[in-house]
């Protein structure tokens, strides 16, 4: 088993350090950004977590290997919950579950490979995908920072 | 006399024999607890300031040694829930009465009303680092949070799919958030990180869990009563181990320095190495 504090700490230092550029609250997309958000889904994110946002099946056990399968992004699923900084930095800096049996980032970062806009973007798109009383509630979420 | 006051006044004896009979019938049992010793404990907090103790006759707090009463709210109250801020806060609730919240500790109450469901609270549970955030559980409807120290709340998750018997927020490092919540079923122990995005069990043990505690100085470990036996993990609730403790705990708390105490029907227990202590009343 290699769950513990020290998996634990690897994955809380994935969010430690400065540096790194925070999202602030990410504005309504307009048709341009929507548009390129939902190209940086398809191209990087749909493969996991589905062309339409759906998630793995059974994303909320563990899977053989001991990790949590991808969520969904649409209302299904949490990614409402979360601020504009955290699924920045999320996607940036990748994340694995603290009781993840292996210790990989099963979300890779992707902060080498997207630029900062592009991240901003496709986190807009995301929004899409959520129910109006998602998007208030995350909105105060985003608010708060 | 008429024929009905005449019916009436000869039934006088039996009438005050019944509501002796009835007052004898709700006092005995207390009667014969407090001259026992026992008397249950429903919840136990550790502060720095001393060792909170929720009785069903009251709320008590133990301090260098002296155990002092808090006044309720209520008198005739019989609270089932309390938990203690991060600022000392005091958070009572009771399923008949609602939620009060002491700043004073406990010299007065508040009634807290704002936005609360209007079905019985059964469990509070103050955020273990962020003073102006307080959770509760109303079963039936979810788990509601203030962001204000109790002001005002807000409907913010259903709840596991197993009703809670009993919750704390914990500072247990990974979440993505500001922390956990573990829960208490009657299937175990659950927890979620406080942005509640999952549900999940901690660890394979099953069993109804009717207390939970953590060591805050050591966040990774947990307590919790499965069953009517206490058991502790080292990793978050991956795993669980039974350890031996006096019988019929009621209530479990983890001091700063890493004490346990527990709450029986006994009375209330510290931890001293391999073996339990009895705590002076």
């Amino acid at each position: 088993m290699t769950s513990g504090i020290g998996p634990l700490l690897f994955g809380m230092s994935v969010f430690i350090g400065g540096g790194a550029a925070v999202a602030g609250k990410i504005p309504a997309p307009d048709g341009e950004q929507l548009a390129a958000g939902r190209a940086v889904y398809l191209g990087y994110c749909a493969s996991c977590h589905g062309e339409n946002g759906e998630g793995q099946e059974n994303w909320q056990r563990r899977d053989g290997n001991g990790e949590l399968p991808a969520p969904p992004h649409d209302a299904s699923g949490h990614s409402w919950r979360h601020s504009d900084d955290m699924l920045y930095r999320m996607i940036s800096r990748g994340w694995r579950d603290p009781f993840n049996r292996t210790e990989r980032l099963t979300m890779p970062a992707f902060g080498a490979m997207l630029s900062e806009q592009e991240i901003r973007d496709v986190i807009a798109y995301l929004k899409t995908l959520w129910t109006d009383e998602q998007r208030v509630y995350q909105d105060k979420a985003s608010g708060a920072q | 006399m008429s024929g009905i006051h005449s019916s009436l006044w000869q039934l006088r004896p039996a009438v005050i024999l019944g509501l002796v009979w009835a007052c004898l019938a709700a006092t005995m049992p207390l009667l014969a607890q407090a001259e026992s010793g026992q008397r249950t404990v429903n919840a136990l907090v550790a502060t720095e300031s001393g060792l909170w103790v929720l009785e069903a006759e009251g709320l008590w707090r133990i301090e260098a040694g002296e155990r002092t009463a808090v006044p309720l709210p209520i008198a005739t109250a019989s609270p089932d829930a309390f938990s203690v801020g991060a600022n000392g806060a005091l958070y009572l609730a009771s399923r008949e009465l609602g939620l009060y919240r002491s700043i004073d500790s406990g010299a007065s109450w508040s009634r807290l009303t704002g936005g609360l469901p209007d079905k019985s609270i059964t469990s509070v549970a103050a955020h273990s680092t962020l003073e102006n955030i307080v959770y509760l559980y109303a079963p039936g409807e979810g788990i509601f949070r203030s962001k204000d120290a109790g002001d005002t709340w807000n409907l913010v998750d259903a709840g596991p799919p197993e009703p809670i018997l009993t919750f704390l927020h914990s500072s247990m490092p990974g979440s993505m958030e500001t922390g956990w919540l573990f829960a208490g079923t009657r299937r175990g122990v659950v927890r979620s990180m406080d942005c509640f995005c999952l549900w999940s069990d901690a660890g394979e043990k099953r069993g109804e869990v009717t207390v939970v505690a953590y060591d805050r100085a050591q966040p990774m470990h947990l307590y919790a009563i499965f069953d009517g036996r206490l058991h502790h993990s080292r990793n978050g609730g991956e795993d669980w181990e039974e350890i031996a403790a006096p019988k019929d705990v009621t209530a479990v708390a983890v001091s700063a320095e890493g004490r346990v105490y527990l709450g029986t029907r006994q009375g209330i227990y510290w931890q001293s190495g391999s073996h339990w202590e009895r705590l002076d009343d």
